[in-house]
């Protein structure tokens, strides 16, 4: 198949499944708090009704900002999701790598942010400087667990790091980095810069209809990034049965995910920031572990 | 017939504006605090205003109403708030309501009636018919404290928020991610029941009025009310009755803790808790139903008595229930207290100092985790708790997590209570209906509901009537601790602190009529000031 074919197929996958993995989570929830749940379709039903809607702008914003975040954030993730290998393997014939993919992940967090900014709420100022705090904390662990991927794997580019050898740094690395796509999807308790029932959603609070629907669609697209980059580090690349493993991959980590989700209370932001920073001593294992050559 | 357990609760005393403060202040220091007030339009009796201060002296177990009176063309009695800071609110209600001026008062501004309302005019009067429509004066409605400075931002925690399922107002001034500063305002709702009960309601159709007073713990309101008639009108109520008042109350309390810990959970964003108490609630909800055929707002109390009797096989059902509601609650708080981060998020956060506590009159669980050990249901024995063997958790940690230990004990207490009643519950009949009311004979109820004592006191209309109905509910005494609570701590932390007194705003907002609803600020100018002055 040729390459731009391929990217095509994974980026329409990735946009029409990451809402489908929320419904999934949201159902796993929901049988642990011995709730019914909802449909798995609902994370797609409320996207739906929110594009239909208009967006409107509060008074006393900054307009264009306000305008621009969301388009923004959502553009860089689906950026990001050409160049990450998905449903099919080859896909732009791997011109990016992961400092790459982390970048534009930032990117879309600190749009986010910018966005709450911009509305000039109180709640979004304060939920968007706890999404650059934590921003901050995680781009110091992740630097680490980053650099001893990669001297691990011999390189940054994708082509290189997919699957990684096995050694015990990119064990560490891996493991690591399961953490850090826990942290970067919002979960509880990093969910701080959104906590609702303390700050109502944060940053999201001016958003509405159409533009709230792309931030949303945005976060759900960046758990599934997440993930795929996670298990692109461990499924051996190629052959028929990928697709499908990687399908069913997706969802056992996403119940996981979802699972740990509701045994846990928010953190304070101070707390998840302290947290964060202690955990960069695994990235620096990682990192130690791979200059070493293990 | 059986007994009335409301014997000497209460003694009411004339006294003159003069010693009114030195008595108040010799109160105080014996350990008693400012439990309620009411200003009563007594002019067509004697051509005077009355001012009704209830002191609670829980040492004693006795109320002590002290009793002002003023002339009708200078309805002026000296504030008591000097003194005991706890009668701040009370007096300027009174002073909303009723029009009675009390001098020396440190902040008389209106507290309950909207900024629009026109001055002069005041609806608990008896000259003020229910149904008289007010126009307003177009007064904007409330101006907000200023700022302090460019690094301090002021953020709304309401009208709606997702944490106030009422509408109240919190304004938190912040700087980072630390409240400098806080200010409430309320009573936004305000649904005129006194004025209702007063001028339309008949005797017994107030015990239904006054237990919509909340959604959460209505039952303490009807027997509060109950208990005030029965105490002025001197009735004696059937043990049985006494017995299955104090059952309802208690399975009230202990529904209203699971939903709070419930609400805790949510709000420290362990939702998973939140479920699991509320599925544990359910079965304390079909014990409800069971017995009084609602799960909540029983409709069970009435002068005199109960209207359901109970079954040996609904004890039995009733058993069964109570036994699961029971395990699942033990399971759940087990886990919950297992929670490291949950337990450090309330360790230290919200602190009430056990002398602020006093002064304002904090009651039930905030006091109790402030250390001071006060319960109405030992202090103030009524229903059928004179009979029964409980503990009254103390703790002297004056924070978040105290109070929620506090209510952890409690829960316990209250299945225990609740086994102790339908093992001892005597025969009989439920019911007196044989006595006739007094005229203008007071009376005063007071219960332990699940959030403190709730106060209700009656001056009785004869025929079938009440003159004056005053309910207190506990929020009431509660929130005004709260901005002392927030300032200096953690914006995340807000929504524990506010939800850590159990807040229910409707309770403290029905005391009066009011058209439309803006609040007024607390405290004018800067904020820092009105919280040093309510700290005062």
């Amino acid at each position: 198949m040729m390459p731009e074919l391929s990217t095509l197929v994974n980026v329409a996958f990735v946009v029409l499944f990451a809402p489908l993995l929320d419904g999934i989570e949201r159902r796993v929830k929901a049988r642990l708090q011995t709730r019914q749940g909802p449909p798995i379709l609902q994370s797609w039903y409320d996207l739906i009704k929110l594009l239909k809607r208009p967006s409107i702008e509060p008074s006393g914003s900054f307009g264009w900002l306000f305008r621009l975040a969301p388009a923004v954030a959502l553009s860089s993730v689906l950026l990001a999701s050409t160049f990450v290998p998905s449903l099919l393997a080859r896909s732009m014939g791997f011109w990016g790598d992961l400092i790459a993919f982390v970048y534009l992940l930032a990117l879309a967090s600190l749009f986010l942010a910018l966005g709450g900014f911009a509305s000039c709420n109180p709640y979004a100022q304060i939920g968007s400087h706890r999404e650059i705090s934590l921003l901050m904390a995680e781009e110091f662990s992740l630097a680490f667990i980053v650099a001893g991927l990669a001297v691990s794997a011999g390189g940054l580019a994708f082509s290189a790091m997919f699957p990684l050898p096995l050694k015990a740094s990119s064990v560490v690395g891996v493991l690591a980095f399961a953490v850090m796509v826990y942290v970067s999807g919002a979960r509880v308790p990093f969910d701080v810069a959104e906590a609702e029932p303390e700050i109502v959603e944060g940053p999201l609070i001016e958003f509405s209809g159409r533009s709230l629907g792309l931030m949303k669609l945005t976060a759900y697209v960046r758990r599934l990034l997440l993930f795929t980059v996670l298990l692109n580090f461990v499924i051996p690349f190629g052959g028929v049965l990928r697709s499908s493993v990687y399908v069913a991959a997706l969802l056992v980590l996403s119940a996981v995910y979802a699972a740990f989700e509701a045994y846990f209370g928010r953190f304070r932001t101070a707390d998840a920031v302290r947290f964060l920073k202690r955990f960069a001593a695994a990235g620096f294992v990682c990192w130690l572990l791979a200059v070493l050559g293990w | 017939m059986g007994r009335s357990t409301l014997e000497g609760r209460f003694r009411v005393i004339d006294v003159s504006p003069d010693e009114v403060a030195e008595v108040v202040r010799e109160l105080f220091e014996d350990g008693c605090y400012y439990a309620t007030g009411m200003g009563v339009d007594e002019r067509p009796l004697n051509g005077r205003f009355a001012v009704y201060h209830a002191i609670n002296c829980p040492k004693r177990g006795v109320y002590v109403i002290l009793r002002l009176t003023a002339p009708e063309d200078r309805p002026s009695v000296p504030s008591i708030t000097p003194v005991l800071r706890g009668a701040e609110w009370a007096e300027r209600e009174a002073h909303d309501m009723v029009g009675v001026t009390f001098e020396n008062h440190p902040n008389l501004e209106r507290l309950i009636l909207p900024e629009d309302w026109p001055d002069g005019v005041y609806p608990l009067r008896k000259d003020f018919p229910y149904n008289r429509k007010v126009a307003g004066t177009g007064g904007t409605a409330g101006v907000r404290g200023e700022r302090h400075d460019e690094a301090t931002m002021s953020v709304p925690l309401g009208p709606y928020h997702p944490l106030l399922h009422e509408p109240e107002y919190f304004e938190l001034y912040v700087r980072e991610d630390r409240i400098v500063g806080a200010d409430y305002r309320g009573f936004h709702v305000h649904r005129g029941m006194e004025k209702l009960a007063e001028s339309r309601m008949t005797l017994n159709q107030i015990p239904f009025l006054a237990e919509r007073i909340c959604g959460i713990c209505g039952c303490t309101h009807s027997a509060a009310y109950c208990q005030a008639v029965e105490e002025a009108a001197g009735v004696e109520v059937p043990e049985r009755a006494l017995y299955i008042r104090s059952l309802m109350l208690e399975v009230e309390r202990i529904h209203s803790h699971l939903l709070w810990f419930g609400v805790a959970c949510h709000l420290l964003g362990f939702d998973s808790g939140f479920m699991h108490f509320w599925r544990a609630r359910e079965y304390v909800m079909d014990i409800a139903e069971l017995i009084t055929g609602n799960r909540k707002t029983y409709g069970i109390n009435l002068v005199g008595g109960v209207r359901r009797d109970l079954s040996g096989e609904k004890i039995q059902k009733t058993l069964k229930l109570l036994e699961m509601a029971e395990g699942e609650s033990r399971e759940v708080i087990d886990n919950v207290v297992g929670m490291k981060e949950l337990i450090a998020r309330m360790e230290g956060v919200g602190v009430l100092r056990r002398k602020d506590a006093r002064e304002i009159g904090v009651v039930g669980p905030v006091a109790r985790a402030s250390g001071i050990d006060t319960d109405v249901r030992r202090d103030h024995p009524y229903a059928a708790y004179g009979d029964l063997d409980f503990k009254v958790p103390v703790y002297r940690g004056c924070d978040v997590l105290s109070r929620f230990l506090v209510r952890i004990d409690e829960t316990f207490e209250s299945f225990s209570l609740v086994r102790q009643i339908l093992e001892n519950l005597p025969d009989g009949e439920i019911i007196n209906e044989e006595y006739s009311l007094p005229y203008m004979e007071f009376g005063l109820g007071s219960t332990e509901a699940p959030r403190g004592e709730d106060v209700h006191m009656v001056l009785t209309g004869g025929e079938n009537q009440v003159y004056r109905w005053h309910p207190r509910a506990p929020t009431y005494n509660n929130l005004p601790a709260v901005p002392l609570m927030l300032e200096g701590e953690d914006v995340a932390d807000a929504p524990i602190i506010i939800a850590s007194i159990d807040p229910c705003f409707s309770c403290t907002d029905h005391v009066s009529i009011v058209d439309a609803g803006s609040g007024r600020v607390l405290w004018r100018g800067p904020l820092l000031e009105g919280v040093e002055r309510l700290r005062r």
